[in-house]
Order: C-alpha cells, then structure tokens, then sequence
C-alpha cells in the first residue's frame, strides 16, 4: 500500500517535471527560432551557430531543471518554462543590439541559473526563513543603502543604483526586493491580528489603531528616502505598492489601501513639487511631443517603435530600435513592439500574466500564511514590476526605468529574479509535498 | 487571506489588461497616425533602409550598390564609378532623396513593385529577399569614351541606339560623384550639397538631358525634313540664290551668313555649307504652321518619355507665335531666337532620321533582375513620335552623308563607315559658340546616334564649329560600333 501511493506521488511529480522539460524544450525552440530569424533579418543568412547556440540555451535550461527534479519535484511546472522563455527572447534581442551587451547576459543568465539552484538548495524549507526575519531586514536596508556608500557606489545615468567591484557593476536594490519581501511576509504574518484590529472609526469606515501604522508609515518614508537619495523612482514605487499590498493581503483591511492611496498620493506630491527630475517625468508622460527633440526623445522613440511594428512587426533586425535610447535595459519591450508586433508584445504580456496567475495560484493554495504571504508578495514584485516598466514605456503611466523581469539586460535583475523563481517554485513544492502527505494519510486512514 | 490574494490577482490582472489595451491602442488604432508624425523619421529611414538591389551597366560593371553596415541604415548605397555614371545612377540620399535611375527605379529595387510580395515576417521565411537589380543598356566601354572624348569642356553627349531608343552612352560634363550625397553623416552630405550647388558649372546638372541649348544649326536637319515632308522644297528645287544675307520681311535687319559668307544652291548643298540665307527661307517658305508641326513631329515641346527623371521638353515657339512675326519665323528655321533642345533631342532627331522617320522612346533600362539572377523584366522598345515618311528620312539621310563627306562635318568621317551627320554652332553672345554635332552611323544601316554639345567654344564659326564636337561624335561612334 505504501509502495502504492509512494509511486503515485512520484507519478503526479514526475508529470509535473515531465511537462517542464516538454515546455522547457518549447522555449529553446522558440528562441533557437527567434535568434534564426534575427540572423535571417540582419544578413539574410542562417546563423551559423545555431546548434550550439540551441544546445547551450537547452543546457543552461535543463540544469535549471534537474534542479527542480530533485529539489523541488513537486513544484509547479510552468513558471521555470515561461522565464526561460522570456530570458531567450530577451536574449535574441539584446544579441540583435549589442553584441558585446549579450556575451555579457549570457554569462549573467549562466549566473542567474546558478543561483535557481542555489536558493533552491540553501532553502529547503520556506519556513525556516521566517526565523532570519530581522537578519533580513538589516541585510534588505543594507542592500538598498550600499549604492550610497563611497568608493563602491556608482552614479549611472543620474541614479546612484549601482554598487562596482572591479569592472563588474551591481544592482543591489534588485535583491533588496526579495530579501525585504521575506521580511515583510513574515513581519506581517505575526502582527496581522493587531494590525487588523478596528478600533477607530473614521467615517463609515473602521480603521485600525493608530500606533499600528507604523510599518506603512515606515514603508513610506523608506520609499521616499530611496528616491530621494538615489533618484529611483521605479523601486520606490515598487517597494510602496509591494508593502501596502502585502499589508491588505494580510490584514484584509481596506483601510490601509486608502491609507495607503492617500500617502501615495502625498508622497507623489511631495516628490513632484521637491524633485525636478519627478516633474519632468510627469511633464513628458502628459506631453512628450513638446519636447520630442530633448527629455521627450526616448518615449517618442519608444512610442514610433510601437507604432511602426504594428501587427507582426518588422521582423528582428529589420526595424530600427537602436535610435532609441536604453534599448537593451528599460526599452528593450519597445524594440520587441517594433519587431515582433502586437503579436510578440501580446505575447510577452500573456507569459507575464501566466507567470503572475502562477504566482497567485501558488499563493492561494499554500497553506501557511507566512508561505501564503510571501507567494503574493513575490507575485506582485513581478507583475507590478512588469507593470510598471511595459505601462512607462508604452505611456500608459509615467516612465519610471526599472528593468523588465527576465528580457532586459541586467545582471542583478537576472540574478533577482530568478532567486524569486525559485523561492516560488520552493513554495509550491512544499504545498505539494504537505498535499501528498495529506492524500496518504486519507488512504492509509481508509485502508 | 484568499479572498484578499484573489483581489490582488484581479488587481494585477486589471493592470495587465489596461497594458493590452495600451498595446492596442499603439500598435493598431493609432499607428497610423504616429507613422505619419511629421517628427517620425523612422518610416524615411524605413524606406531608407531596405535592401536595396545594384545598377550595372549593359557590359557588367556595378555602378551603385548596397553594402551592410552597422549604424542605423544598416546599408550603404555606394557608386564604385563615381561620377563617370553619376547623373546616370543618380544619388540615393538620406537628406536629399533619390536622382536618376535611383529616382526612376526605385520600386524596382527596392522590390516594392513585385506582384506577389509577402508581407513582413512571411516574406522573410519564404523569400527573404525582393530587392531587384536593375542592368542599364549603357555600357562602361562606351561611357568611358565619351567621357574621355569630352574631356573637361562642358557639355554633354548622347548616344543611343536609333533602332531602339537604347542609350548607349550620357556623358555629362561637369558631373558630379554621386557617393558623398549617399553619406550618413549628415553634416557632411549637407556640406557636400551645398559645395556643388554653389559650384557655378553646374555639376549636379545632368546636362544631357535637363539642359537646353540654342541647336543652331544642327536644327536645319529638322526644318529640311519638314521642307521635304511638306512639298515645299525637294533636293533640286528651289535652288537658292548665293547670298551672304537676305532681308526679312517686317524688320530692316537682314539675316546674315557667318563671317558674311556666300552661299546658296539647292537644299543638299546649303545643307553640306549650313547656309544660313537658304534655310531661312525655306523657313519661310514652309511657313508657322507646318514648322511648328514639323518640330513637334520630331519631339520639341514635348517631353521625352526617358526613364530619367525630370527630363526637359525642347522648347520651339508656336505656330502663333510665328505666323505674324516673320523674322522669328526664319531665325527658327535655323535654330535660332526660342528653338532650346536637350542634347538628347537632338540625337533623337538624329536618331530619327536614321530608323526611317520613326523616333524611338529613349531608355537606358535594359532589364531588370531579381535577387535570384532571374530576369523579372525586360525593356520592349517602342514608337514615341513619327518625325518624317520614310523616304523623307532617307534623303535627308543622304544629305548628311554629304555633309560629311564633304562639308561642314568631314572631321566625323570613319574610315570604312559611310557616316550622316550636321554640325551646329549657337552664338551665345558672349563671343563664344555653343558648338553642336548630331549624327548617327553607318548611314545605310544605322545602328548608332550620337548628338554632342560643347558650351562656350571661343573663336569658331560655321565652317570650323564642326573641328570641336565632330570628333568626339567620331570617337563615340567608332567606339560603338567597333563594340563588344
């Protein structure tokens, strides 16, 4: 009888992994086929490099994947797919730009792999990492800050993001995000009942207690310190919608989202009327063609691109993305829109959206809140940071640079996120593994 | 917390529709618009970044093509002959468009003209290339000929294949090297622009067939075709009197031979000497009306159908405007008062003299090609005017014949080739001639025309205009019909 469900979770697992390696196999196929086509766009003749081209993507991909097999086998099988599919259309088109730019992100993706694997291993169970709680904290602020610090700290196209040893340039605000958001989940997942607490009424509505209000405030002013002092709009904004975000979820409190509205709005206030850069962001989002000649130049560009793409695009290599400014980094969605069209941008839209309703399945289905909340905050790291950087580069809100999950350039972005990957994945098989150990004990029960 | 992490799914979905509708927006409904941005370079450098087939001539020679490059362009257009085809090839400019066949062709070359064109995406996977090559009938031989035989006197020569209306060879000088205008350094294009429209020659004139000239004299093979079209004269009658000027009618100034020369006689033999008296009166003789048409019949004032661009019409007055104006009449007949021709008239009158009356469309498409070698299409010659009957032709053939075997031309003579030619000489006024030479050879079976024009020669008349331009008519048709 044990032997029996033994080898039926094994077969559920395996089906998972199974459908993994088939999907992995689709995303190197589909890149192999992207990188032919921009070979074909660009001189008319196939790469020469294909096949070991496909054999490299399919091998970075695979150890990804007999990582999972025997670390997480119960994890879901579609996200490590969908982020290795992103990071090959990333990759085609990086190559297509800069070719120094994509020797250096295949390094960074072989990196990115790495450290999958690494999260995966160091963390076998997600909630020991609620007991590093405050460790976390310190190292997520000592993250942030490390760009401030002399000597290592690099100012780069007027933000102080990045930290240098030797030639090699970091962003440690990208890990920050993931370290806080541990920090956070389980912060909140202890204080959740006080926090919920209603015991003011404002209005027709019940707020809780004043003095609880001091994780949002503190979330706030952290947020506004960042962009103050390393002018990054995008993370400040990320971090203030990821924290009010995980605050609602855990608490169910409305209040705090229109707290939490209200401070944003104050604070996006505050910024606009302290900060020229902030006003000129919000000046060319309302009006770029005013100034399309100077600080309008890159989203006028970005929004000619779009436009010239139309419905399947130019083809890789055909159009002409390289006019516009940050295209391997923040713009690169702008060079997909103009060579692949409506078609590959929905696309790339849709393996988001699939990657975030992933992420919120996992949540919904993980038992402990601490796993719960973490799910959602890691979800909404990605989709918001999605978000964020497609909507500012397609003017449906103000641009702020941030980079796009898994397709720009960037090391510490590739390094990010696939450690988030991997902390999700890591969640989700451990739902899988207590959903078995349930099933069992229901058979062994009726037997 | 479920129904809160559902909210926050719904949130985050929320955001990414309003992204796919974004997207929408952009790419669909409004691309039109943003494409047609007046501050939207990308559709110029769009067009100016397709591939772009080559130009060679008829003997081989690559004369404009495209190499890849890594800056925005992504393609260099490149002209290896430089100026030797420049007015020919034209510029293919990012700042200042397109000349010449890159102007006439360019749906050729670009592919855009091909029927069954795929679009985008499944055009790459299925024919990835539909840029086309175009082959000129000119050919470098000859080009480099009449280039060398003009030398740098300014001036043009044209040299077509009367049968056809194939251009053999359209030499211009000056011309300008049409590769600093396809530069993508756009400062320096601008620079380059600049220098040679301040350049008082005129390099980026294509002369030969944008510019008009006083014929001269080279236009009395017209005003004797319609002398012999119309009954108003045949080659024995009249016999005009030997006069060194005649006086005209509604004026006291009489018209004058050069040098105050003395000549007359039938038409063949003021033909040989080119004298001025006996055309003037013909002129007269045939009258504004059948003149007028006469000019028209072979092509003035209308523009030749060549597949350059911009090509001028020759100008003559109309049939009003002489027929109360006598004078303006006879100095017509002679090539003289508002008769302007383009080089390449001229060699089509030549020309249609020498295929039986009939002027050929001019051309300097031979075929074109497609990326694969395959020939997608090929010039069919075909009729533009009906100058003279047949045997009109002919005699005025003869009559040419005998101006240089015995005339004004003799320094076009071939050994062994029977060759028609007139001379020209235009005075400009400034106490220089335009000197003109149109002929076509050899005269029993013509298989090339040559019209040549070189501007401001000083010091020549009637009888030695012949010494400057015949020669280089020479060099070109012995060239041509040496040929490959």
């Amino acid at each position: 009888m044990i032997a029996n469900t033994a080898l039926r979770d094994s077969v559920v697992f395996r089906s998972r992994r199974n459908t993994e390696l088939g999907l992995i196999i689709l995303a190197a196929l589909l890149t192999a086929a992207g990188y032919t086509l921009a070979s074909l766009g660009r001189s008319a003749t196939l790469p020469v490099d294909i096949v070991p081209f496909l054999g490299v993507i399919l091998a970075l991909l695979a150890v990804a994947h007999v990582a999972t097999r025997r670390l997480a086998p119960g994890a879901n099988g579609i996200m490590l797919p969908l982020a290795g599919l992103l990071n090959g259309i990333g990759y085609v088109f990086i190559a297509r730009l800069d070719k120094d730019l994509a020797a250096l992100q295949a390094l960074w993706t072989a990196l990115g792999i790495v450290a999958f694997v690494a999260t995966l291993v160091l963390v076998r169970r997600v909630r020991d990492l609620e007991r590093f709680r405050y460790t976390f904290a310190l190292v997520g602020i000592g993250l942030l800050l490390m760009p401030l610090l002399p000597v290592v700290g690099r100012n780069i196209n007027g933000s102080r993001l990045w930290i240098r040893a030797g030639t090699v340039t970091f962003q440690p605000g990208e890990l920050a995000k993931i370290v806080l958001c541990i920090f956070f989940a389980s912060y909140l997942v202890e204080k959740r009942e006080l926090l919920s607490e209603a015991r003011h009424r404002v209005g027709a509505m019940f707020v809780p207690n004043f003095k609880y209000f001091g994780p949002v405030a503190l979330a706030w002013a952290v947020s506004l310190l960042i962009m103050t002092a390393e002018r990054d709009l995008g993370s400040s904004l990320l971090f203030f919608t990821l924290f009010i975000a995980m605050l609602w979820v855990a608490t169910g409190r409305g209040a705090y989202l229109a707290i939490g509205g209200v401070m944003f709005a104050g604070g996006a206030f505050l910024a606009w009327r302290s900060f020229g850069h902030v006003q000129d962001r919000v000046t060319i989002w309302i009006n770029p063609w005013k100034t399309a000649g100077g600080t309008g130049y890159q989203i006028v560009q970005a929004l000619f691109a779009f436009a010239a793409g139309g419905l399947a695009g130019t083809n890789i290599a055909q159009g002409s993305p390289q006019r516009i400014p940050a295209v391997s980094t923040d713009f690169i969605f702008a060079a997909i829109g103009e060579e692949l069209g409506l078609l590959g941008t929905t696309a790339i839209v849709i393996a988001f959206l699939l990657l975030v309703a992933t992420g919120i399945r996992i949540a919904l289905r993980a038992e402990p809140p601490f796993e719960k909340l973490l799910a959602a905050g890691l979800t909404t790291i990605l989709g918001v940071q999605a978000f964020v950087i497609i909507g500012g580069v397609t003017r449906l809100v103000p641009l702020t640079g941030i980079t796009l999950p898994f397709v720009s350039y960037g090391g510490s972005s590739l390094l990010a996120n696939y450690a988030l990957l991997a902390l999700l994945l890591r969640i989700s098989h451990d739902q899988g593994e207590r959903e078995q150990a349930e099933a069992r004990a229901l058979t062994e029960t009726r037997a | 917390m479920n129904r809160q992490i559902r909210g926050l799914g719904i949130g985050l979905a929320v955001l990414f529709i309003a992204l796919f509708v974004q997207l929408n927006w952009l790419q669909v409904v409004d691309a039109k618009r943003l494409n047609d941005n007046p501050g939207n370079s990308r559709a110029v450098v769009r067009d100016f970044v397709q591939p772009r087939g080559a130009i060679q001539t008829s003997d081989g020679v690559v004369i404009a093509e495209s190499t890849p490059t890594n800056d925005d362009f992504q393609r260099q257009r490149s002209y290896p002959e430089g100026a030797l085809f420049g007015h020919l090839t034209g510029y293919f400019s990012f700042t200042y468009g397109t000349d010449g066949v890159e102007r006439t062709y360019n749906d050729a070359l670009t592919g855009r003209d091909q029927k069954f064109r795929l679009d985008r995406l499944s055009d790459i996977l299925l024919q990835k290339e539909h840029s086309a090559n175009v082959t000129l009938s000119v050919s470098k031989a000859l080009q480099q000929v009449a280039t060398q035989a003009l030398g740098q006197r300014k001036g043009a020569v044209v040299a077509l294949d009367p049968r056809t209306g194939a251009i053999l060879a359209m030499a211009d000088y000056p011309a300008d090297d049409p590769n600093p205008l396809a530069g993508h350094n756009q400062a320096a294009v601008r620079d380059a622009w600049t220098a040679l429209n301040s350049d008082p020659a005129k390099p980026l004139l294509p002369r030969s067939y944008r510019e008009r000239y006083f014929p001269g004299s080279s236009f009395k093979v017209v005003t004797a075709s319609t002398g012999l079209a119309t009954g108003t004269a045949t080659v024995s009658q009249p016999v005009y009197p030997f006069v060194s000027q005649i006086a005209l009618p509604q004026t006291t100034q009489p018209l004058q031979n050069f040098g105050g020369e003395v000549c007359g006689g039938p038409m063949p033999e003021a033909l040989r000497v080119s004298c001025n008296t006996s055309f003037a009166q013909l002129g007269l003789d045939i009258g504004a009306d059948k003149l007028a048409a006469g000019a028209q019949s072979f092509g003035f004032t209308k523009t030749p159908p060549i597949d350059l661009p911009f090509a001028q019409p020759s100008t003559f007055p109309t049939a009003a405007e002489l027929a109360h104006d006598k004078p303006a009449l006879a100095k017509s007949a002679i090539g003289q008062q508002d008769v302007a021709a383009t080089p390449l008239q001229m060699a089509l009158v030549a020309a249609g003299i020498a295929n039986d009356g009939v002027v050929m469309t001019p051309h300097v498409m031979a075929e074109v090609r497609d990326s694969e070698g395959r020939v997608v299409q090929t010039y069919e010659p075909k009729a533009w005017t009906t100058a003279v009957p047949p045997d009109v032709a002919h005699t005025v053939r003869d009559m040419m014949v005998g101006v240089v075997k015995g005339g004004t031309g003799t320094l076009a003579q071939i050994p062994g080739v029977t060759v028609a030619g007139k001379t020209g000489t235009a005075q400009t006024g400034r106490d220089t001639s335009h000197t003109w030479f149109v002929s076509f050879a050899p005269a029993e079976d013509p298989k090339v025309a040559v019209a040549v024009i070189v501007e401001d020669q000083p010091n020549v008349n009637e009888a030695t205009g012949g010494t400057v331009a015949a020669p280089i008519a020479k060099a070109v048709m012995q060239a041509a019909l040496a040929g490959p």
